[in-house]
């Protein structure tokens, strides 16, 4: 495993790639979720019982770093199909879909926007947030064990 | 003549309507609006009493939901402190306008703090909504029966409470304070508007950490 790390992140882009992919998703995470504030000033916190959340966030933007550059390797170096990467993009946006609190900007949007069903939508992603984050965590981790085999195979590495 | 005992007989009808209305119109359930309060260039007229001192050179204006779960955090995590060093201190005060937007049951919870109000319990209706707040939105811990007996646990007047929830009486009310929210871009909940002494005015939104507000609030005193 630590091999196809190695073949994959030696080269500078993916470990950019992979260091703008985390950064993103964490920075954007923690801003919808409102962990991170950016107006009137730059800060942020953890109030007592979201610390689940805030790891949760932490996980999703670490294993996206990881899947997705992985992913793009395959796809640039191996001419493969595009096909694995649709687990570790969907697994991404589902995390991040998990953390649109409806009473957020976001939420408050698709509610005005599509009235009942908009809230309805919402109120699924706020209500079942943790459960939704924990899927797309999975699925995350699935894409990656995929991945890593694969690689493993079509690299024709052996496993240290 | 005829046209003269007609006009006549309506306009007595008119008062007599009128005189029965306010007769039957019970005194423990009227609003006492000061009608021209606003903070800024906020109408909260229609939005809670004032939490602490009315003459206070600083008006927290907070635009919230009573299932949102931002607003929860915050009451539980920063607003204690705020209280304890801006508004029990008499340096600011705070008025909560509802901007209740995120499921069915979130107009009836703001209602119901109306009601609450008519026997001069918003506050303690208010509070004891955050700290019953449950983490999943429409689920039944805000419907009118949890409403009422939430109101019944503070000791209200039963009678008087269901006849106010029951009959939509503060709808209106809480949709002015809705639109009044949107008038001022409010799209979150919780948004604030701290209004300064000088009607210097800062909105953000968020549930934002205590420091942000000291920030603002020492930065206007």
């Amino acid at each position: 495993m630590n091999g196809i790390l190695k073949t994959v992140f030696s080269n500078l882009r993916y470990s950019l790639l992979a260091v703008g992919i985390f950064l993103f998703m964490l920075i954007g995470l923690l801003f919808l979720s409102e962990y991170i504030f950016i107006t009137p000033f730059v800060t942020g916190h953890i109030p007592l019982g979201t610390e689940l959340g805030f790891s949760l966030i932490v996980i999703i933007s670490g294993l996206s770093a990881l899947v997705l550059p992985m992913n793009i390797y395959r796809i640039n170096i191996l001419k493969n199909s595009k096909r694995k990467i649709g687990g570790g993009v969907l697994g991404s946006f589902i995390g991040a879909a998990a953390g649109a609190c409806s009473c957020g900007p976001i939420g408050f949007a698709i509610i005005s926007t599509f009235g009942s069903v908009g809230a309805t939508s919402m109120t699924f992603l706020t209500n079942y947030e943790i459960p939704i984050r924990i899927a797309a965590i999975v699925l995350l981790a699935i894409t990656y064990y995929t991945t890593v085999k694969s690689l493993r195979v079509e690299c024709n590495l052996k496993p240290q | 003549m005829k046209k003269k005992g007609i006009i006549v007989g309506i306009i007595v009808g008119i008062v007599v309507i009128g005189l029965i209305g306010s007769l039957s119109f019970s005194p423990s359930e009227t609003v006492n609006l000061d009608m021209g309060r606003s903070h800024g260039d906020v109408s909260t007229v229609m939005g809670s009493p004032i939490l602490g001192d009315p003459s206070a050179p600083i008006t927290i204006v907070e635009f919230g939901d009573y299932q949102c779960h931002a607003c929860y955090n915050w009451f539980h995590t920063h607003k204690p402190a705020i209280y304890e060093n801006y508004i029990a201190t008499g340096k600011a005060n705070l008025v909560f306008v509802d901007l209740a937007f995120l499921g069915r049951d979130s107009p009836t919870a703001a209602q119901a703090t109306y009601c609450a109000e008519d026997q001069g319990m918003y506050w303690e209706f208010h509070d004891l909504l955050y700290n019953s707040q449950e983490s999943k939105i429409d689920n039944g811990w805000a419907n009118s029966e949890r409403l009422k007996a939430f109101a019944f646990s503070l000791g209200l007047d039963m009678t008087l409470f269901e006849s106010c929830l029951d009959s939509d009486k503060y709808l209106k009310r809480v949709q002015y304070n809705v639109s009044e929210a949107k008038k001022h871009g409010a799209k979150a909940t919780p948004t604030f508007i701290i209004v300064g002494p000088d009607n210097q005015q800062e909105q953000f939104q968020g549930g934002q950490p205590y420091g942000t507000f000291k920030k603002i609030m020492d930065s206007m005193i």
